[in-house]
């Protein structure tokens, strides 16, 4: 039997006798839709439809979120009564309770954030009060801006039905989109007629700001900013939202407007203090949510345990692929999140493998991510909500609130990373009516594992804070040349919270800016002068929102012609395209030919193998400037007092730093991974140009003396602090609540490190079981002094590692419990990783050396 | 590392801190020689050879109205410069008598008439009624900036405004010299603009208008300027004297030939027979300028006002030139180009016999043999191409087919010109004609071209149509897929 016909029988996928396994047919399903589910259910949890946490089994949670009815509060005092007819006339009638509260503020022009589910009824929050605002006055203008084109497109439909409703000949209401595609002939009209603009933040930042000009009508005029999907403004692209905002500001203070902002965001610890870390002013929050609400099933899976002494679990990517295949048997509609680019196409692929029909035949199974084209991704979406697509795999591209209609189940193969974006996934099933499911498949990544076996953390814990760190130098100074360029800034003039006048004397210092004395330009006082911008680039041109560089590279198929099928930004590009790769378009491979690196192209032809490819990466680390270590007490631990948290608290600083650092990352050679048993078949080496940034990081410092007290040889102590990093990352992601490749790490001795793949960056397959040994590639001794860095994945840093300095010891702390908790025997992927990869005695010295840090720092504080 | 230095890092990634010494820079250490700057600044006026003068309503300045008078006079008011408390710029006149030679062409041979325009000037202008449009005189209008991308942070430095004043050519540049006194010198552009009907400019729609139209926007000065008609000269400069596409990239099959840039100073040499010695480079215009911001030092830019001058004083003297072409008709073509482009001037203003007559002088028809040198293949194609467009149009039939049977006597012909001219004979052959064996020939000689898949299906009806009437059972070629 071959490797694929017995994974298909032991997966219990029916195969028709041609081979392919069928989709039942759609008609009439949707009746018994409730009932389908049902079964499925059942047949996943034995019958059981809520039952008590079961860590240790194979479904380890059951929950089931009763339905709620709406509660309604009275129309939103101050409504325009036009308004409110034609309302009345489209069947809404009532308000749900946060739409009044929101609306009331936003009439009353207080800056309002809402945090609202999917269908809740948004957008009313915010079409209201601004339509209320521009029919009693016409001039009044507002801006939205949706973190995506697509998303922009989505709601112009609606806002123009309303508009339309409510316009008569003598002042008809504008509303237009203007974004990258909106043709260059139709700007200056939008410009004159728009009351108001549908934009992204990036069109802002390098189309409409730079312009101001141009846009006068809008900026004296504008009454409100709406910022939609608040939450997708975390880490570097936040960072970049507040500084176009504190642009939008100064601009809107120029023409004498004071706009009031309505945000909207989903599920997230702190929605008002990111509105107000992003904005810079003070908000009111709604949060009561009164939309009514289907019932939802919430299921946590765990792969068993196949081989208990490497702690090896059945790979959860087949797991995903079973239970989504009991879904679609039974004619569910379903959308599968994975958890990086390559995962997504694997499971693609192998969807499509067991579903898809003929060739020809119209593509039930869908992958979806950020790199297809814009016309394939609108074709899946449009599929998706008339139902001719009956699954599809995506990465968080369609987290944010495209619609795709109401579908019945959503599958997560391994945890997004965040509760937030959990619950956003969740979310994509299941609309106001009608029954649906959420599945959580974890993989054996420690915060999968932690999060699978704790229930209870994730359905009772508030969701994550979302951190942006708006003054990140190399953000800061990017923003404050597009500002510069904008209106000159005065010698008095602040900007955000550092020193701007310091940022403008060092540009000057390279003749970006120029500071023009008052002698010319009486009556003003003597040290009122003005910062000219004197340089003939277009500052907003050489500033990306999304990614740190602009760049991207774009790939191009050569099997019938030469046609661009995707791209890829620049910081993946080398792992993902180097030569040799196999790069997936929904589950069709090809292979890179030739990567043209100063042209940014990768030119790739179809081929048909049984492989995938992963990179393998190699960083450096060079400490560049600490900015603080030892001294100072950590933060005051939430954890449950243990004598070890006593005794490390008592003086954890020896250990501990934070600083600037240069990180130097290159891909050294890649492996080839055989499809569905994920063998290793084969390996190359490459040679790529380095890729360079500033950054910040947290390091522990494992001092010598404890390294001398190890009872173990030198290559066994390495695997321990080897060992030590692996469980470090995973707690820290966990304790910092970001995404996994928001943080790199590293190690080495003292003041620089050096490692091999031990961040594995946007690859992160289902394969990492048979992976290269995190640190193996570092023949170099470690020194008898050696540092464990996590670093911010982002040049200049997103803010990450003062707070992992500032909880030093919670951090120990945990990724002690974590070790010892775990049962496997020598490690595994849940603790130090597996033990393949890490060495037999990784696990006793990792926690050896932790205690080893607790004891030494305790005797110091003896001496002392 | 201290703010500064790691700032530094930032913005000069190359660098290790501190190498960059900021004062060996000049101008770059900042506020602190911001006095010496001014002083040298001061001098700004001097070295240009131009008055200072103050935004409108400071000093009594005589603005727009003292077009013509004496320069120096005007900005009189504060030429003691250090008194000034208000924002000045600077002006610079100049003049260019009758007599001054500008390559192998004189002044003398391009002025208007008493009223300022030349009696076909207007057909220059595209669109509708363009022809009325051009009223008042002509302001000559060129910019220097300091960047090419537009937006906000783009300032107009220098405002160089040209116009004929009787036998005269005058030239009269604004200078920003200092960042405050941009408003006062948008206003007296605003005033200068306002005595004028019809600004002209070299590819200026794309590029001085809206730019300056940004600046005013910026101050909200408004003008008149949006209200004056525009003729753009680079679309007539296309049109006459584009230079010829190079052999290697016409060869391309199938693809459009790379648009050739059509610069100011190429036609200036080609036409006016001016060639620049020491011109200013465009791409270093902008670093000069800064230099000055920086330093107060004003020498480098004196080369860059005389490059704005000689552009005014070219496109003025290409517009006269443009006109008295219209003017002579097909008789003043000096190239088979010329003789097309004037004709596609004519046939846009509706004039068809002037337009008849230069296409049939491009093509090399009338009087026959008279062939221009540069008359290619392409050239002479184009050219009874459009011939018979316009022949058709005004229904001289026979007239349409003996321009179409030219394009087939061509040698190196292009395919798509022979397709359409065969589609065509074949046509006035079956329907005006009704010699269908004719009609039959040029239908098969249509069909060999490659195509659209609409344009082929087209000629295959017709050809089985042919057939039809013919009653010949044909066998068309069999297709290719």
């Amino acid at each position: 039997m071959s490797p694929k016909r017995q994974l298909d029988s032991e997966l219990g996928v029916m195969r028709s006798p041609r081979g392919e396994a069928s989709v039942p047919a759609w008609d009439g399903a949707r009746r018994g839709g409730d009932r389908e589910l049902q079964t499925v259910l059942d047949r996943l949890t034995g019958g059981v439809s809520e039952r008590p946490d079961a860590p240790d089994g194979w479904v380890t949670a059951v929950r089931v979120l009763q339905a709620r009815s709406a509660a309604f509060a009275p129309c939103p005092a101050g409504l325009n009564d036009r308004l409110r007819g034609v309302f009345k006339a489209r069947g809404i009638e009532q308000f749900y309770t946060h739409q009044t509260a929101a609306v009331e503020h936003a009439l009353g022009r207080r800056n309002v954030v809402v945090t609202t589910p999917t269908a809740s009824g948004k957008t009313l929050c915010y079409n209201a009060p601004v339509l209320s605002t521009i029919l009693g006055d016409p001039a009044a203008r507002a801006l939205y801006l949706f973190p995506t084109k697509a998303l922009a497109q989505d709601q112009l439909a609606e806002l123009h039905a309303l508009a339309d409703a409510l316009s008569d000949d003598e002042s008809p209401i504008g509303v237009f989109t203007y974004d990258g595609d909106t043709p260059q002939d139709a700007r200056r009209a939008i410009r004159g007629r728009a009351h108001i603009v549908l934009s992204n933040p990036d069109m802002l930042h390098s189309g409409i700001l730079p312009h101001h000009p141009r846009w006068a009508k809008l900026f004296e005029n504008l009454r409100y900013v709406v910022i939609d999907e608040l939450h997708a403004y975390r880490g570097v692209f936040g960072s970049h939202l507040t500084n176009v905002l504190r642009r939008l500001r100064r601009i809107c203070r120029h023409y004498g407007s004071n706009p009031a902002f309505i945000c909207s965001s989903a599920t997230i610890a702190n929605p008002r203090e990111l509105a107000e870390s992003l904005v810079e002013e003070p908000f009111e929050l709604v949060s009561e949510n009164g939309a009514p609400r289907g019932e939802k099933a919430f299921l946590f899976i765990n792969p068993p345990v196949v081989n208990q002494q490497l702690g090896i679990r059945r790979s959860y990517l087949s797991e995903a692929r079973r239970i989504s295949g009991e879904f679609l048997k039974r004619g569910l509609q379903l959308i599968v999140f994975a958890q990086s680019r390559l995962s997504t196409e694997i499971l693609t692929t192998y969807l499509k493998d067991d579903f898809e029909g003929p060739p020809g035949t119209r593509e039930q199974i869908r992958g979806y991510r950020g790199g297809y084209l814009p016309k394939r991704r609108r074709e899946i979406e449009r599929g998706l909500r008339e139902g001719a697509v009956r699954a599809v795999v995506s990465t968080s591209a369609l987290e944010l609130g495209i619609d795709v209609g109401a579908l019945d189940v959503c599958v997560m193969a391994g945890y997004p990373g965040t509760i937030a974006a959990t619950w956003q996934r969740a979310g994509r099933a299941g609309r106001r009516q009608g029954r649906s499911a959420a599945v959580l498949v974890a993989s054996s990544a420690p915060i999968d594992q932690f999060v699978v076996r704790h229930p209870a953390y994730f359905f009772e814990a508030s969701p994550e804070r979302a951190l942006i760190d708006a003054d990140n130098l190399h953000i800061l100074v990017d923003h404050v040349k597009c500002a510069a360029f904008e209106l000159p800034f005065a010698t008095a003039e602040a900007y955000g919270r550092k020193d701007v006048q310091e940022v403008l004397r060092i540009l000057a210092e390279s003749g970006l800016v120029h500071c023009t004395g008052s002698a010319d330009a009486a009556p003003q006082t003597d040290d009122e002068g003005v910062w000219q911008w004197t340089s003939e680039s277009y500052p907003a041109d050489a500033v990306s929102l999304r990614a740190v560089s602009s760049d991207n590279f774009v790939v191009v198929d050569l099997t019938r012609g030469a046609e661009v099928i995707g791209e890829t930004s620049f910081s993946s590009g080398p792992a993902t395209l180097h030569e040799k790769a196999i790069y997936l378009v929904e589950g069709t491979l090809y292979q890179v030919e030739r990567l043209d690196f100063e042209a940014r192209k990768a030119f790739v032809r179809r081929s048909d193998c049984d492989y995938y490819t992963d990179a393998i990466t190699h960083t450096k680390v060079t400490v560049l400037d600490t900015f603080d270590r030892g001294g100072g007490p950590g933060e005051p631990s939430i954890v449950p007092a243990s004598a070890y948290v006593a005794r490390t608290a008592a003086n954890a600083g020896e250990t501990r730093a934070h600083g600037e650092v240069h990180v130097s990352s290159r891909v050294v050679g890649f492996k080839k991974i055989k499809f569905y048993t994920n063998e290793n078949v084969g390996s190359g080496e490459l040679d790529l140009p380095e890729q360079e940034m500033h950054t910040t990081a947290y390091w522990l410092t494992v001092p010598r003396s404890v390294m001398a007290a190890l009872p173990y040889a030198p290559d066994d102590r390495r695997d321990g602090v080897v060992g030590l990093s692996f469980a470090m990352r995973q707690v820290a992601q966990l304790l910092l609540m970001c995404d996994r490749q928001d943080i790199g790490i590293s190690l080495g001795a003292g003041q620089h490190a050096e490692d091999t793949d031990l961040h594995r960056g946007a690859c992160g397959g289902g394969s990492w079981i048979e992976g290269q040994a995190p640190g193996r590639g570092l023949d170099s001794e470690l020194s008898d002094e050696p540092s464990v860095f996590i670093y911010d994945n982002c040049p200049g840093g997103i803010g990450f590692s003062e707070p992992l300095f500032r909880m030093h010891v919670e951090l120990l702390t945990r990724t002690r419990a974590l070790i010892a908790s775990c049962a496997c025997e020598r490690g595994c992927p849940t603790c130090v990783g597996p033990v393949g990869n890490t060495g037999p005695l990784a696990k006793v010295a990792a926690l050896r050396i932790l205690d080893e840090i607790a004891a030494q720092s305790m005797n110091q504080v003896g001496a002392a | 590392m201290n703010l500064a230095d790691r700032l530094r890092a930032v913005v000069r990634p190359g660098d290790p801190a501190g190498l960059a010494r900021p004062s060996e820079v000049p101008g770059l250490s900042g506020v602190a020689d911001a006095t010496a700057i001014q002083a040298r600044a001061d001098g700004a006026a001097d070295v240009l050879g131009g008055e200072w003068r103050t935004a409108r309503g400071a000093s009594g300045a005589s603005g727009a109205s003292g077009l013509s008078a004496p320069a120096g006079s005007s900005a009189s008011a504060d030429s003691s410069g250090r008194l000034a408390t208000r924002p000045r710029h600077v002006v610079i006149d100049r003049h260019y008598p009758a007599g001054h030679r500008f390559g192998r062409t004189a002044l003398a041979d391009c002025l208007p008439n008493d009223d300022g325009l030349w009696p076909r000037a207007g057909l220059l202008l595209s669109g509708d009624g363009a022809r009325d449009a051009l009223r008042g005189r002509l302001l000559f209008f060129d910019l220097e900036t300091t960047g090419l991308g537009g937006g906000a942070g783009v300032y107009a430095f220098l405002v160089g405004c040209g116009w004929f004043d009787g036998a005269t050519f005058r030239t009269r540049q604004y200078f920003l010299s200092n960042y405050a006194a941009e408003r006062g010198l948008l206003q007296d552009v605003a005033d200068t603009m306002a005595a004028f009907g019809a600004l002209v400019t070299y590819n200026g729609k794309s590029f001085d208008l809206p730019l300056i139209d940004t600046r005013f926007l910026f101050h909200r000065v408004s003008g008149s300027h949006g209200s004056l008609a525009h003729l753009d000269l680079l679309h007539t400069a296309r049109r006459l004297w584009r230079p010829p596409v190079p052999v290697s990239s016409s060869a391309g099959a199938g693809e459009r030939p790379a648009a050739v840039p059509c610069r100011l100073t190429h036609v200036e040499e080609t036409v006016l027979g001016h060639v620049r010695q020491g011109d200013v480079p465009g791409a270093e215009i902008p670093s000069r300028y800064f230099h000055y911001v920086r330093t107060g030092d004003v020498r480098q830019l004196e080369a860059v006002l005389e490059h704005n001058r000689l552009d005014l004083l070219a496109l003025a003297m290409l517009t006269a030139t443009a006109a008295n072409l219209l003017e002579q008709g097909a008789g003043g073509a000096r190239t088979a180009r010329e003789a097309l482009g004037l004709g596609r001037l004519f046939d846009r203003a509706g004039m068809g016999a002037e337009a008849r007559a230069c296409y049939a002088r491009a093509a090399g028809v009338v009087p026959a043999g008279a062939r221009f040198a540069d008359a290619d293949a392409l050239t002479c194609a184009e050219a009874l191409r459009a011939l018979a467009v316009l022949c058709r149009r005004e229904r001289r039939h026979p007239e349409a087919a003996e321009a179409w049977r030219g394009v087939l006597g061509l040698r190196h012909c292009p395919p798509r010109i022979a397709q359409q001219a065969s589609e065509a004979l074949a046509v006035h052959h079956e329907h005006r004609l009704g010699d269908l064996s004719a009609a039959r020939h040029f239908a098969m000689h249509a069909i060999r071209f490659p195509g659209s898949h609409s344009r082929v299906r087209a000629a295959r009806h017709r050809l089985a149509r042919l057939d039809r009437k013919l009653g010949v059972v044909s066998v068309p070629p069999a297709p290719l897929f």
